[in-house]
């Protein structure tokens, strides 16, 4: 925000009297306002277009009505919104739009949140006077890895090519011909290639652009959805996750059927990138369900392996030995939960083993994705947590405990390597959301959850800390680590006062706040 | 290959690129120009158009495509535009157009094989008081009828 203060002045909308930001737009100001006008190609993330006109409005004084996205808020300016002249060019604009529209709603995938059916049911309603042949366009343009466009559904709103122009700037697609033969098309075969095509989707307000990996997977209405945040880089873009609740007698083959940005200008305004949105597949493939049992020792529930685990560290503790015990943590984990291993193995038990082992880095972009490939790595950072240098020797040198979250440990050596290194070890204990390869190295694998199915907060790589809450119930067997951390560390009653308020994350987070600083001076 | 500029219309390029605040707002005199040197806008001239004016191609055949006056094919030696609005078509601007597809055997929007004649229809020349009309590269013939088409027809080379 500039730091002259801007001019605030007063308009009235359908009667309702507003104060709003000189130089707002009249749709800015409805919209803010709670006031809903119709518009198919203003979009907040670039300047108005005005090429839909379906946001035409009255305005008191002037002759014509004036398009809402592109006219400008004046000192005691009284629009009207719902006046039978609107209303009906409305109606008229919709009329115009689908003359070349297909009309094949029943196959289009965008059928339910497409913004020209909405309309259509809300200000239109007429019969086609159309009685001329559609103009025929291309039907199924590859325009990307994801990709593919219908021409015919097309109302040329451009939000599309202004996307590409405006935010990657890669300007893929552009605007060809003239008339009723114009449309939007790739240049010379050259496919959309760039890490934010997705978005393409969902900013286009028709069924023009749909999206290869949900198309025809299952009707939007279907589909609940959830608030949450991007755990695949370290950006915490903020996300809807999109789910199938499933049907009462039909089994449907996965939850989440889409990944969806949602609105956050302090972290990743209104986009998210590909590599956040497709590689959903983590919260329902190759999940870990169940408790691993490879010891044949009865470790069978929660409740026994906790018990198991305490008998081992406990025997140690009274032993003087809290040295032999080893804790590989990961920034996949909650803040809280980082805190937690702080808490119970650095200060209660004095373990000096405590190892990082995040993914490897990949690429980043110049817009959202960083290199980090988890989402709390500033978080696992800023903790005190004194981690020591990934070594597996160090780590397993007369350790008779290890307790593992994740298995990232994967990338950075050959499961070969890592079984030859920790063999010797007398309890090894994995916690993690997903089956792999390590699962046969370990004594007991315990199935925890993944950030969709549980709650805690993130510090993203600016340094902001975002809490997040399930979308949906844990899988299986799951459970979230921080609840396996509480319950542990009660078991050790060590501290018992301590932890015994944490049954939700809220206190653990409280109590974060006061002791560490950094979570402490933020808001 | 790709096509280079003579020295004379790259000289034309620059200084009418240097009219301008922004580059690309000279995108249509500078098409203008390539047109009037390579006869067409194809690909290859589109990359050309881009380099100078530092913008993609995608944005040149953009302004190619939208206006007519641009050709993305090469046109034959004499390039015929015959009005088919009103006041022509009145004056019987379809009968000639007929007459003119069955003598040069092509359709409109089509070069004759020896390249020498293309046919185009276009709205509205602004010659109404001679219609019907037509033009022959950059010249205009007015009031046509039959023998007069033959006539300038057979003056061309």
């Amino acid at each position: 925000m500039s730091k002259e203060k801007t001019k605030m002045i007063h308009i009235q909308i359908d009667g309702k009297s507003l104060e709003v930001r000189e130089g707002t737009s009249v749709l800015e100001a409805a919209l803010q306002a709670g006031i809903e006008i119709p518009h198919l190609c203003y979009h907040p993330a670039f300047p108005s277009e005005g090429s839909c006109r379906m946001c035409l409005v009255e305005i008191e004084g002037r002759p014509d009505l004036e398009l809402a996205c592109s006219f400008p808020v004046k000192d005691g300016m009284k629009v009207s919104t719902q006046s039978e002249e609107v209303t009906k060019a409305r109606k008229n604009m919709l009329e115009f739009l689908l003359a070349e529209h297909p009309l094949d709603c029943p196959i289009c995938d965008k059928a339910g949140e497409c913004k020209l059916q909405d309309y259509y049911e809300q200000y239109g309603f007429f019969e086609s006077r159309f009685e001329e042949k559609k103009e025929k366009k291309e039907k199924k343009v590859e325009i990307g890895k994801t990709l593919l466009l219908d021409q015919e559904r097309c109302i040329l709103c451009t939000r599309c090519i202004r996307f590409l122009k405006e935010i990657t700037g890669t300007r893929e697609l552009g605007l060809f011909n003239r008339g009723v033969h114009t449309g939007v098309n790739i240049y010379e075969g050259n496919p959309v290639e760039n890490n934010y095509s997705g978005n393409l989707v969902d900013i286009c307000p028709v069924g023009a652009i749909t999206d290869k990996d949900f198309r025809f997977q299952t009707r939007n209405w279907f589909l609940g959805s959830g608030p949450s945040i991007c755990p695949l880089c370290g950006r915490g873009c903020n996300i809807d996750i999109e789910y199938h609740p499933g049907f009462p007698h039909f089994p449907v083959p996965k939850r989440v059927y889409r990944i969806g940005p949602r609105e956050n200008h302090r972290v990743n305004g209104y986009w998210i990138c590909d590599y956040g949105r497709y590689h959903y597949s983590y919260i329902d493939e190759d999940r870990q369900e169940q408790i691993v049992d490879n010891k044949k020792e009865k470790l069978d529930s929660w409740e026994r392996v906790l018990d198991f685990l305490k008998e081992r560290i406990k025997k140690l503790y009274y032993m003087n030995k809290t040295s032999r015990i080893a804790v590989l943590t990961s920034s996949w984990l909650s803040n809280e939960e980082l805190f937690l291993i702080r808490k119970i193995f650095q200060e209660d038990l004095n373990v000096e083993k405590i190892f990082l082992t995040d993914p490897l880095p990949g690429e980043e972009d110049n817009l959202l994705l960083t290199p980090e490939r988890s989402p709390n790595s500033k978080g696992a950072s800023q903790m005190g947590l004194n981690f020591k240098e990934l070594d597996l020797n160090k780590l397993a040198e007369r350790t008779e405990v290890l307790l593992m979250f994740g298995s990232h440990i994967t990338e950075h050596f050959a499961t070969a390597q890592t079984q030859e290194a920790i063999g010797g070890i007398e309890t090894k204990v994995l916690l993690n959301p997903h089956i792999s390869d390590l699962n046969s190295l370990m004594d007991v694998v315990l199935p925890t959850c993944v950030i969709a199915e549980k709650e805690g907060t993130l510090t993203n790589v600016k340094g902001l800390v975002q809490p997040f809450s399930p979308v949906f119930e844990a899988k299986g067997h799951c459970r979230p680590e921080w609840e396996v951390l509480v319950n542990l560390a009660k078991k050790l009653a060590l501290n018992f006062r301590y932890y015994s308020p944490f049954t939700s994350v809220k206190p653990i987070f409280k109590k974060m706040q006061k002791e560490i600083g950094f979570f402490g001076t933020k808001k | 290959m790709s096509p280079e500029y003579s020295d004379q219309t790259k000289k034309k390029v620059e200084e009418v690129i240097s009219h301008y605040p922004k580059k690309e707002a000279a995108l249509l005199p500078v098409l203008h120009l390539t047109q009037r040197e390579f006869g067409k806008i194809s690909k290859e001239e589109e990359a050309l158009v881009a380099d100078f004016l530092n913008i993609k191609p995608i944005q040149v055949r953009e302004a190619v495509t939208f206006y007519s006056m641009i050709h993305q094919k090469e046109m034959g030696k004499y390039h015929i535009q015959v009005c088919r609005n009103l006041s022509c078509t009145l004056m019987g601007a379809g009968t000639l157009i007929d007459y003119l597809k069955d003598k040069l055997n092509i359709e409109p929007g089509e070069t004759t094989p020896d390249h020498k004649f293309s046919l185009s229809t276009v709205e509205c020349l602004g010659a109404c008081e001679q219609a019907p009309c037509m033009m022959v590269n950059f010249d205009y013939y007015g009031h046509l009828d039959k023998k007069k088409i033959d006539q300038i027809l057979d003056d061309l080379e």
